[in-house]
Order: C-alpha cells, then sequence, then structure tokens
C-alpha cells in the first residue's frame, strides 16, 4: 500500500540510477499488506499445537475427534479452493475481489499441507487414503510452482522481447520469420539441389515443431535451420571464394533465421513453464476431488 | 513444336492471374533455372529437372534430367508418356502442372499453379494457440475427467464390486477369498496385526455391512472361545461407564448419529494400525467405569480404581486360612505388613538365610552344592515353575532333605530313612527297627572267654557294651516319640497333633499347605522381575523367622509395587519415592477377558527370560545321602 513515495535519506543524491521505483501494484501474494499469508500462518501454527498438545489416541489420529475435524475442513477446503476456476470466469462487483480471492486461494492452499497431512496422523501406506493425500500434495505443489514462475519468468519474458529495436510482438516474431523464409527462397534459387534441398528442409519445418519436451528445455535438436547453415558452411568450406556467391546471402539468412527462431523459442519455453503447470494443477485436482470421494466414501463404507 | 505454358498467381483477394505464353523448342525443360520452359522457383526442384518432347502429334514423352523423380497422375515416376488429349496432372515440389489440349490452338498446354506455400511459416497459423501448450498435450478438460473418472473406478466402483461379489462369505469362519488382488484392499489403512494376518484381503470378515460399523457378532464368528465376558450383565457394564458428557458425550452424540455405537470389542481392539501385535487396550478404556464406579453402581463389590501410581485400593492377597481335608481353605484379605496364614510349616527365612550362623558354615563346608558359596539363596529352596510366572511348591525331598536328613539306621554301610509325608510308614519302619533287640555284641566279647584280671580294655568294652544294652532303646515306641516330639525330625519342621489313630502311635501331621499365588484377581509374573533381587520386593525375608508371616509385598511401603510402578502417564504419590519409574497401565496386570491365564499384551521386545534358577541334577545341590555329614 504504498502510495505514497518514502522520502529518499537526504544524504544520497538522487540520480535516476538510485532512486528507487515506487509503485501502487500490489501482487495478489501480499494482497491487503499480507493478510491471507497472516490468517494461514496463524492457523497452521494454532493446527500444529492443536496436534502436538490436545490429548489423543496415538493410533488412527484420522478417526479422532481432531481428525475427522481437520478432515472435514481440509475436504471444505479443496471444494472451495477449486472454485477458483469458476469464480475467475465469473465477472462479479462486490468486496471479493478476485485478487483478494486468488491470494486467499494461494495462501489456504498452502495452509491445505498442515491439514491434510495432519489429518493423516503421519500414517502413510499403499491405499486410497495415501493416493488422496498425494494427490493433494501434487496440486499443491504444482501450484507452489505456479506462483513461482507467475512472480519470476514475466520479467524474462519481457527481457527476452526487447532488443535494439524495440519489443517485439508474437505476432511480429511470425512476421520476421516469414519475410526469412521468403528472402531465403528468393536467395536459394540458385543454388544446386543439394544445397537449395538443405534451404528447402530449413522452409519446410514449422516454427512450432519439437514436443512438449523441446518446448520446455527449449533444445531442438532436430532443428533444420541450423543444420542447413552448419552444413552449408561445411560443403562451402573448401569452395573457392567467389565474389558473387548466392550462398553467401543464404548463409547470411540462415543465421538469421536461425537469431529469430532462438529468441522465439525462449519465448515459447518461458510462455510453457507458465502455462505447463496447470496442465498438472488441473487435471490433479479433479483427481484429488475423486480420490477423495473415495476415500471419504471407503471410511464410511467399510465404517 | 511449339507448347502453351499458363502460369498461375493468386492475388492476395485470391482472384487468378493468368500469363500465357508459347514456347517454340523442341523440348521443353522443366526447372529451377530460369531458362526453362516451364520455371518453377521451388528448392525441391532441380534447376533442370525434366524435359518434354514430342513422341507423334498425340503423345509427348517426359522424363527427368538428373535422377530426380517426379510425380505423374499422384505416381512417382522418372519416365513416362503423356497422351495430351486425355492430359494429366504433374506435380515438382510444391507445384502442380496440369497437361491438357488448348482448344483454340491445338496445343498441348501446361497449366502451372503454385500449391504449396514457399514455407511453413507461410502457412495460416492461429496466433491464439500457436504459443499454448495446447496442441503438445491432452487437454487440461479432458485429463482432468479421465483421471477423475481413473480413480473413481479404480477406487470406488472396484472396491465396491469387490466387496458386493465376496459379500456371501462374511460371517463364516473359514470362508477366504480366493488369492489374488482384491480391489477393496486399496481402502485398508493400514497393514492388520499379526494376530489377523491370516484375514488377509478378506475384508468381509469384519466389514459385513456397508455403512455398518464393525459388529461384534463379526468377532465372534472366530473369537467363539477366547473372547470372555468382562462381566455377564452387559446392562450393568453399561451403567458402570454411565453416560458420557460434556465434550465426551458431544462426540458420542456424532459417533451414534454415524451409526457407530459404543461398546463394541473394536473399540478397544483397534485394528490396520501396522503389523506387528496388536497396541495395548489403553488406561482410559478401563477408568472409563471403574474409575468412581462406586457412584454409578452402589452395589459393587470392587473398589473404585484409576491410576495405579495414585488411584489403586490396597491389594486384598488370598490366603491360607487352613486345611479342610487335603484342601486348602483360601480367604482373601486386605494385604498389610503383619498378614499371616495357615501353612502348618515351620521354617525360619532368617535363620536360613543368614550368612554367619551354622546354616551359612554348613554351606561354606560343602562347596559348590548351592548356588552361592557363603549362604543359602532363596533359589536353593525354591524353583519357579515351568511358565516362570510363579513358584513351584517347596519339596522337602529336593530342597531340605540334603541338610535334614531322615536317617534312622545303618545296615552294611546302607542308610535307611524315614519316608517324608508317610506318618504311618514312619512308625512302622521304626516299630520293625526296633523290633531286634540288643545291638550287635561285639567279637572280644565272646560269650566262651572269661575275664582276665588288668585287661583293662577289655573291661572298658564290656562296660561300654553293658551301658550300650542299657541305653539301646528296647521299646520302639519310645523311639516313635521321639521322632514326633520336641527335638525329633518331624516336629522340626510340622506342627504336630495327639489325636492320632494306632497306626500312628496317636500323633498326627498337620497337612501342609503352600500358597501358589496370593494375586488372583491381577497377574503378576516374576519372570518380568527376574532382574531384580528377590529381597527388593520381599524384605522381611531375610529378618522372618515365622513360616507364616506373609512376605509378599503390597501395593506401598518398602518393597511394594508403587517403589516402581507408576501410573501410566507416570503419576505417582506425593509420599512415593520412585528411582526408575515404570509406567504400568491397567492392562500390564489386568485383563478385561478375565481367564487364568497370563493378561494378554503386546510382545516384549526384551530379550527372553534367562533361567531363573539353576535346574535340578545338574550337581548343584544335589540330595547327598546326609550319612556322610555325620
Amino acid at each position: 500500500m504504498a502510495t505514497t513515495p518514502a522520502p529518499a535519506p537526504a544524504t544520497r543524491r538522487r540520480t535516476g540510477g538510485t532512486r528507487e521505483r515506487q509503485s501502487t501494484h500490489e501482487g495478489f501474494l501480499v494482497h491487503r499488506s499480507g493478510r491471507w499469508i497472516k490468517i494461514s500462518a496463524t492457523l497452521a501454527a494454532a493446527l500444529i499445537l492443536l496436534y502436538i498438545f490436545v490429548p489423543l489416541p496415538p493410533q488412527h489420529f484420522g478417526s479422532s475427534w481432531l481428525g475427522y475435524t481437520l478432515g472435514t475442513v481440509g475436504a471444505l477446503l479443496i471444494l472451495w479452493l477449486t472454485m477458483l476456476g469458476m469464480r475467475k470466469r465469473a465477472i462479479t462487483p462486490g468486496g471479493w475481489s478476485l485478487k483478494a480471492w486468488t491470494s486467499a486461494h494461494v495462501w489456504l492452499g498452502v495452509l491445505l499441507i498442515v491439514v491434510g497431512t495432519l489429518h493423516s496422523g503421519f500414517a502413510f501406506g499403499w491405499n486410497v487414503h495415501t493416493l488422496a493425500w498425494a494427490l493433494m500434495m501434487i496440486v499443491i505443489v504444482s501450484g507452489i510452482f505456479g506462483v513461482t514462475a507467475y512472480a519470476t519468468l514475466p520479467r524474462a519474458l519481457s527481457a527476452n522481447r526487447y532488443d535494439a529495436e524495440g519489443a517485439i510482438t508474437e505476432k511480429q516474431m511470425i512476421e520476421a520469420l516469414r519475410s526469412l523464409d521468403r528472402q531465403l527462397h528468393d536467395a536459394a534459387q540458385p543454388l544446386d539441389p543439394e544445397c537449395a534441398h538443405l534451404v528447402g528442409r530449413s522452409l519446410e519445418q514449422d516454427p512450432f515443431t519439437g514436443s512438449i519436451v523441446n518446448r520446455l528445455t527449449g533444445r531442438y535438436p532436430q532443428d533444420e535451420t541450423r543444420k542447413a547453415a552448419a552444413e552449408l558452411r561445411r560443403l562451402r568450406a573448401h569452395r573457392p571464394r567467389l565474389a558473387d556467391d548466392p550462398l553467401d546471402k543464404v548463409d547470411a539468412l540462415l543465421t538469421r533465421k536461425e537469431a529469430m527462431l532462438a529468441r522465439m523459442r525462449r519465448h515459447l519455453r518461458l510462455k510453457g513453464w507458465l502455462q505447463a503447470w496447470l496442465y498438472v494443477h488441473v487435471p490433479m485436482t479433479f483427481a484429488l476431488i475423486a480420490a477423495l470421494s473415495a476415500h471419504i466414501v471407503s471410511v464410511f463404507f467399510y465404517w | 513444336m511449339s507448347f502453351v505454358v499458363r502460369q498461375i498467381a493468386l492475388k492476395s483477394s485470391g482472384e487468378e492471374i493468368v500469363r500465357r505464353s508459347v514456347v517454340e523448342a523442341a523440348e521443353l525443360v522443366i526447372g529451377r533455372d530460369a531458362s526453362s520452359g516451364i520455371h518453377l522457383p521451388d528448392l525441391a526442384v532441380d534447376p533442370r529437372h525434366a524435359r518434354i518432347r514430342a513422341i507423334d502429334a498425340d503423345t509427348l514423352l517426359i522424363e527427368s534430367i538428373g535422377d530426380q523423380p517426379f510425380t505423374v497422375n499422384g505416381r512417382s515416376t522418372s519416365q513416362t508418356e503423356l497422351e495430351i488429349d486425355i492430359g494429366a496432372e504433374l506435380a515438382f515440389g510444391g507445384h502442380r502442372i496440369t497437361l491438357a489440349r488448348e482448344a483454340e490452338s491445338g496445343l498441348p498446354a501446361f497449366t502451372v499453379r503454385r500449391v504449396e506455400a514457399v514455407s511453413e511459416s507461410a502457412e495460416a497459423i492461429d496466433l491464439g494457440s500457436a504459443y499454448t501448450l495446447q496442441k503438445l498435450l491432452p487437454g487440461k478438460r479432458l485429463s482432468a475427467w479421465g483421471f477423475a473418472a481413473l480413480m473413481l473406478i479404480a477406487f470406488l466402483a472396484v472396491p465396491i464390486w469387490s466387496w458386493a461379489t465376496y459379500q456371501p462369505l462374511a460371517l463364516h469362519k473359514d470362508a477366504r477369498r480366493p488369492a489374488g488382488l482384491h480391489g477393496d484392499t486399496a481402502w485398508s489403512s493400514g497393514t492388520l496385526s499379526t494376530a489377523h494376518k491370516n484375514l488377509g484381503g478378506d475384508c468381509q470378515a469384519c466389514h459385513v455391512q456397508a455403512f455398518v460399523a464393525v459388529r461384534d457378532n463379526a468377532c465372534m464368528t472366530c473369537h467363539k472361545t477366547d473372547a470372555h465376558q468382562h462381566i455377564a450383565d452387559g446392562g450393568r457394564l453399561l451403567k458402570a461407564r454411565g453416560e458420557p458428557t460434556g465434550f465426551a458425550g458431544f462426540q458420542r452424540a456424532v459417533a451414534s448419529a454415524f451409526n457407530k455405537p459404543a461398546g463394541r470389542c473394536v473399540d478397544c481392539h483397534t485394528e490396520h494400525e501396522g503389523a506387528g501385535a496388536m497396541p495395548a487396550t489403553r488406561q482410559q478404556f478401563c477408568t472409563d467405569c471403574h474409575d468412581g464406579m462406586k457412584s454409578r453402581l452402589s452395589d459393587t463389590k470392587i473398589a473404585d480404581a484409576a491410576d495405579f501410581g495414585t488411584a489403586h485400593p490396597q491389594f486384598r492377597p488370598m490366603l491360607v486360612t487352613g486345611m479342610q481335608g487335603d484342601k486348602p481353605l483360601l480367604q482373601r484379605a486386605v494385604w498389610s505388613g503383619n498378614l499371616r496364614e495357615n501353612t502348618g510349616l515351620k521354617f525360619t527365612h532368617g535363620q536360613h538365610l543368614s550368612k554367619t550362623n551354622g546354616v551359612a558354615q554348613m554351606v561354606r563346608r560343602r562347596a559348590g552344592e548351592f548356588a552361592a558359596g557363603d549362604a543359602l539363596g532363596c533359589k536353593d529352596c525354591h524353583q519357579t515353575d515351568s511358565g516362570g510366572a510363579r513358584y513351584k511348591p517347596v519339596e522337602m525331598e529336593k530342597a531340605c532333605q540334603s541338610c535334614h536328613a531322615l536317617t534312622f539306621d545303618e545296615i552294611g554301610g546302607t542308610f535307611r530313612t524315614l519316608r517324608h509325608g508317610e506318618p504311618e510308614q514312619v512308625v512302622a519302619d521304626l516299630r520293625a527297627a526296633f523290633r531286634g533287640g540288643t545291638p550287635p555284641r561285639p567279637a572280644s566279647l565272646s560269650g566262651m572267654a572269661r575275664r582276665i584280671p588288668g585287661n583293662a580294655a577289655m573291661q572298658a568294652t564290656a562296660t561300654d557294651y553293658a551301658r550300650a544294652v542299657h541305653f539301646y532303646p528296647m521299646q520302639a515306641d519310645q523311639a516313635v516319640a521321639q521322632v514326633f516330639s520336641k527335638g525329633g525330625m518331624c516336629y522340626d519342621c510340622h506342627n504336630v497333633g495327639r489325636n492320632g489313630g494306632a497306626g500312628t502311635a496317636g500323633f498326627t501331621v498337620q497337612k501342609v499347605a503352600q500358597n501358589g499365588r496370593y494375586y488372583n484377581k491381577g497377574w503378576f509374573d516374576h519372570k518380568d522381575h527376574r532382574k531384580s533381587d528377590c529381597a527388593t520386593c520381599h524384605v522381611k525375608a531375610a529378618t522372618s523367622n515365622d513360616a507364616d508371616a506373609v512376605l509378599i509385598p503390597g501395593l506401598e511401603g518398602p518393597g511394594g509395587c508403587r517403589s516402581c510402578h507408576v501410573g501410566e502417564g507416570g503419576a505417582k504419590l506425593a509420599s512415593a519415592t520412585v528411582k526408575e519409574p515404570v509406567a504400568s497401565g491397567c492392562a500390564m496386570c489386568h485383563e478385561y477377558h478375565m481367564d487364568s491365564g497370563e493378561p494378554w499384551k503386546p510382545a516384549d521386545k526384551r530379550k527372553k527370560p534367562a533361567l531363573l534358577t539353576a535346574t535340578w541334577g545338574a550337581g548343584l545341590h544335589k540330595p547327598r545321602h546326609p550319612a556322610t555329614q555325620r
């Protein structure tokens, strides 16, 4: 809530380099001065103290009153946390802003680690009960990963898009590649079949090619552009230099295309990480709700 | 020969532009080279890829110039003939060339059209999805439903199906599911205890009905004989427990609302706690009823008990009060330091355990025969029974006779002994022994020899013999009386009366009763106390010289149980000083399902008990022939 800039110390020279950037932006993690992190931390501490100090049977903690209470709270919390998916699609006026909701989602989600694990009484095994716990942990850990990604990757994403000529948009990245491809196509016309074939393969390769592994690692071993550039250089190595060798132009264009592809792939990698965690978080949430239902039904079925 | 070439280009609006040219040449070259008759600016096409020439007016021949093939009517070839009137479709890289006879001029016309974009990037790209993972991963929605369905099928539908399939096996003692994996085992919250390990995946053995908590009838299917009732009247049990109040009452109400009645076997015997023995029952299950039970069950004879360390009634040992025929009369009495019972024996523990008197001296003389070399020890007489929990009755022949011999005569180096425990035989043996009359006459006193004056030795012999004859118990009854009277062999240890029949010359020996177990309601196990010295608990044994004094320790005082044992949670009275506290829940000594045996408890993790006492016949304290000590 830093709306008014704090006065800088008098001794410090107010130059652009040392001036602190003041921002009115408050992220969802620290929404309302970290209201939800405080609430969650307090609840977690209270639950841990309860677990330690309330006299309860040493076995089968889950079926003690505190165990059942934690289980019920945990299950309801899971359902509420899942509701973020509905809440974010609904444009609603009023007090519960989406930011507040997200802040609560994140910190109550972290609190769920304490609730769920205490509910288990640290009794784990190869059964549906531990399965539900494990799925819950997968969802929470993927969520924590997502929050971390949202906190760090956009900066890298921006940095990648900026260069000396300013920012480049996703559309412009494609346009740049199209332009380079057209130029390559024209420049390669005089080449012999072998070299033309190499350039052709670069043109025929989809710039968005690659599996999820290529996308997330940013490694593309099957990249035809790099192969073409390398092969053409190898072929040219022992040829006499001509004043107007069409290969010169092709080589320069391939180098530029490689650079452009590298930048786009960095962009794809960062965007991929920003999105990939949701492909775990969301399906695992539904798997968790199903396993949780099985867990609850099984407990009462074999009461 | 003339050929018509029609190059078709597309405007950005999609409109076609046709550029017609006529090539006059003997052959028409198709290639990327700009000089070609049909120029294809396509990197997949060789500079001079193929050539076409006329065979006759209606037929053309097309063949590759290099070794690169091309496609004619969808089939790859490097040489083929083309009928102009029939026409053909040729494909070179990303270009398609259609052959037809031009209607106006009658010449073969090649219509050239680019069908593939210059590059892949030039194709239409959906900006909305290209930069996402949509095409690389299965959709979130699809996988969400897929995983959820998988979970519901594997962990809900399949287990319920398993349960339904084997439902008829429930409540049948030996009915077992076939071996294999059963879906509902995935619901097991933990491994079964060792006792129930053989149930394995037979979930329905206990979980009989769906949504009905495990009932006692499932337990009783197998435990028909070994699950004794705590008390026969279940109503009294409920009354003793009383109605829970406060938070406990709330918990009870919630449990009832969820169809989980109280007082079931499984309340105490919790399962699925992991392999190994079932965990010990907690003290609370006993004290729920026994703490303050008098207030709820006013007519009970059982004193209130809660924590052993602070709220346990004084012990009430079972004492021998006398004999009724061969059976001892037993009666419980509240323990106190000077309890007595009627054993019928005379024994001086203090004298026998002394380290300084004649008993100790005798032990020292007979080195190697007793457990300790300097004095008698407890185990020289007291031997544990086979289980090690209690002591066998002391047997005279094994424990006493090596010192307290019953020898009365020697004939030819063989000692004759009285029969222990059979007074009639004792009397008969003595009477028989004294039937003979006189002691044997020394050979030197032959009847024929005359007395020679001055032979002092012979005179002494004669005098001794005369005295021997005089004092020899000519009367058997005299010997019998001696044995049964003060100073006699029997009288030393037994209570002798004078109301016997003729067979025992009027004497009676009181039947001996040795108390094998003082505490019948609780379980005391000597085996578990083997590391302690006997005197730690039996503190008066070293000084007591009264065989009837009860040397069993009580709850408190020197040697009392509370000297070491504290409550389950370590509670003890303020007055008690405990050096090494042993947390003791109710189940350590008491059993819910009472029988004569040891209370059930989880296996002791300590080592197996060492033998408490040396076994008989191992050379130690062997009953010797008493004559050797004379």
